[in-house]
């Protein structure tokens, strides 16, 4: 699903990854791991096409992201849902309108993006909060919108950037063991985290990367 | 109407609503940009009304020497009314220009009674027809009048062609100072549009992340100003309604302006729309150079 040939990416003199191969398969999960300016945001923007490559070839589901054109971009993101540390939601709109918003921008029916928004959130453990603001919701019920936005779609791959970031021990399971079900119904997940203990007890597969090197693999131990 | 552009729709209408004091900013600036510009055109056309009859109702004055017989004289009027593009001639001998003189300033009496006959020369006082003075026939007429028997030929147009000058100059100026107008209403709303893009760039952001293109995420926005823009004329020219009622005819009334026969006319139906469609052009360009500007550096 996933596949990085020799992929370097350079901001000016600063290499933030250098020299990465990788393969993950359609279905897997895998945590990124590193400290703080290992480049696992950066190998996450170049999947979702929000960089280029300075050098190598990036390819997600089959398409070569490498001079993808801007005008392309959308159509490769459909497939490709996305999850931010700091939750990203409009603070002026509904969790169910946040949810819907995915599936607005593609042109659903109103009455299929209710019914989809809905199944949706039930999966994240929402019901009953459609209607609330962000404001009104915990940190954790929070991401757990973002998560509701990003598979609304249903992507083939799910990426999280530091989903448990923000969130205390228990809500950070909570929100794991949610992209697990999604993962367990098919979906490809890649969490960039540095939570040790939470790769400890959900012990996928992890690339552990460090100024922009991947250093180290860790093989599934499920 | 496919579900997409009903998502278009219902978010522009709730972005107007959601963002209304800067979108209220962005109408005023549009109105404020069509007002400057209609009274700008308002004048333009009325000058260009009343030198375009003044230039049709040349009357040209053809003076006779002092000592050319009245039987010649009355020939010539009729050699110059077979002329092409006359309507009329009409003989003024000396006595009727003296009394006529007398009648409009009669300070004058005393010093035409000084200085006995032959003081104003008797002429033909020639009305062109209507258009004749536009194009070339004035100059043929004039050449046509270049006879022994006439000292002199009247016509104002220099003055005419003065003022039309002048008139070309201020409708370069127009031009540029309609141009200045408009980019700075361009700027404006973009400033202002701009606002409420980065109000929203969670959103547009986010948008962008699930796949919405860059025509999808700009639609909603070129409708809102086109909805500022349609607005901002209507108000735009609403106030030029109120300046022409209450100033521009008053002003002319108090100044008793008798430049045109009848008083200032409010633009024509085409001048208006065409206004409405250069605020709805503002309001198009603003927005959507705001959101281009956003676009252009989002991932």
């Amino acid at each position: 699903m996933i596949r990085l040939y020799h992929v370097s990416k350079t901001y000016g003199d600063h290499a933030a990854l250098q020299d990465i191969n990788l393969r993950v398969a359609k279905g897997e999960f895998c945590y990124v791991t590193g400290p703080s300016g290992a480049g696992k945001t950066t190998l996450l923007k170049l999947l979702y096409a929000a960089e280029k490559p300075s050098e190598g070839k990036v390819m997600v589901g089959g398409v070569d992201l490498t001079d993808l054109s801007r005008r392309r971009r959308p159509y490769l993101r459909r497939n490709i849902g996305v999850i931010f540390q700091d939750f990203k939601l409009i603070p002026s709109r509904t969790v169910a309108e946040n949810v819907a918003l995915s599936m607005e921008v593609l042109g659903y029916p109103r009455a299929t993006i209710q019914r989809r928004v809905r199944a949706v959130l039930s999966i994240v453990g929402l019901k009953g909060k459609e209607g609330n603001l962000p404001a009104q919701l915990s940190g954790g019920e929070q991401q757990r919108v973002a998560v509701a936005r990003a598979i609304v779609n249903d992507p083939a791959v799910l990426l999280a950037d530091e989903p448990t970031g923000n969130l205390d021990g228990a809500m950070a399971i909570e929100v794991i063991e949610i992209l697990q079900a999604i993962n367990l119904r098919g979906t490809t997940v890649l969490v960039a985290t540095h939570d040790m203990a939470l790769m400890d007890r959900f012990p996928y597969r992890a690339l552990r990367f460090v100024s922009g090197k991947l250093v180290k693999e860790r093989p599934c131990r499920l | 109407m496919s579900s997409l552009m009903g998502h278009i729709l219902r978010r522009a209408f709730r972005s107007l609503w959601e963002n209304l004091y800067l979108n209220l900013v962005a109408t005023g600036v549009i109105a404020a940009s069509v007002l400057m510009l209609g009274v700008f055109l308002m004048v333009m056309y009325n000058l260009n009304a009343i030198t375009h009859s003044w230039a049709s109702d040349v009357h040209v004055s053809a003076y006779f020497h002092q000592d050319v017989p009245v039987e010649r004289c009355f020939d010539l009027k009729e050699q110059v009314a077979a002329m092409e593009g006359v309507e009329a001639v009409r003989f003024v001998s000396e006595e009727e220009a003296r009394a006529y003189l007398v009648e409009q300033v009669p300070e004058t009496e005393p010093v035409l009674a000084e200085l006995g006959d032959g003081v104003l020369p008797a002429s033909l006082e020639i009305t062109l027809e209507p258009g004749m003075a536009r194009d070339k026939g004035l100059q043929q007429m004039v050449e046509a009048l270049a006879l022994p028997e006439l000292s002199e030929v009247d016509y104002g147009q220099q003055w005419v062609e003065r003022f039309n000058s002048f008139l070309a100059l201020l409708r370069l100026l127009g031009l540029i100072l309609g141009a200045l107008i408009a980019v700075a209403a361009v700027f404006l709303v973009a400033n202002t549009i701009h606002l409420v893009v980065y109000s929203r760039r969670t959103e547009l952001e986010t948008m962008r992340l699930v796949g919405a293109t860059d025509d999808t995420i700009m639609a909603p926005f070129l409708i809102e100003g086109l909805v500022q823009g349609v607005l901002g004329s209507a108000i735009g020219m609403v106030g030029l309604l109120a300046v022409h009622r209450w100033v521009i005819l008053r002003l002319q009334q108090a100044l008793e302006l008798t430049l045109a026969e009848d008083p200032l006319a409010y633009l024509p139906l085409d001048y208006t729309l065409s206004l409405l469609a250069v605020g709805a052009l503002l309001g198009v360009l603003g927005a959507w150079s705001a959101v281009y500007r956003f676009l252009a550096k989002a991932p």
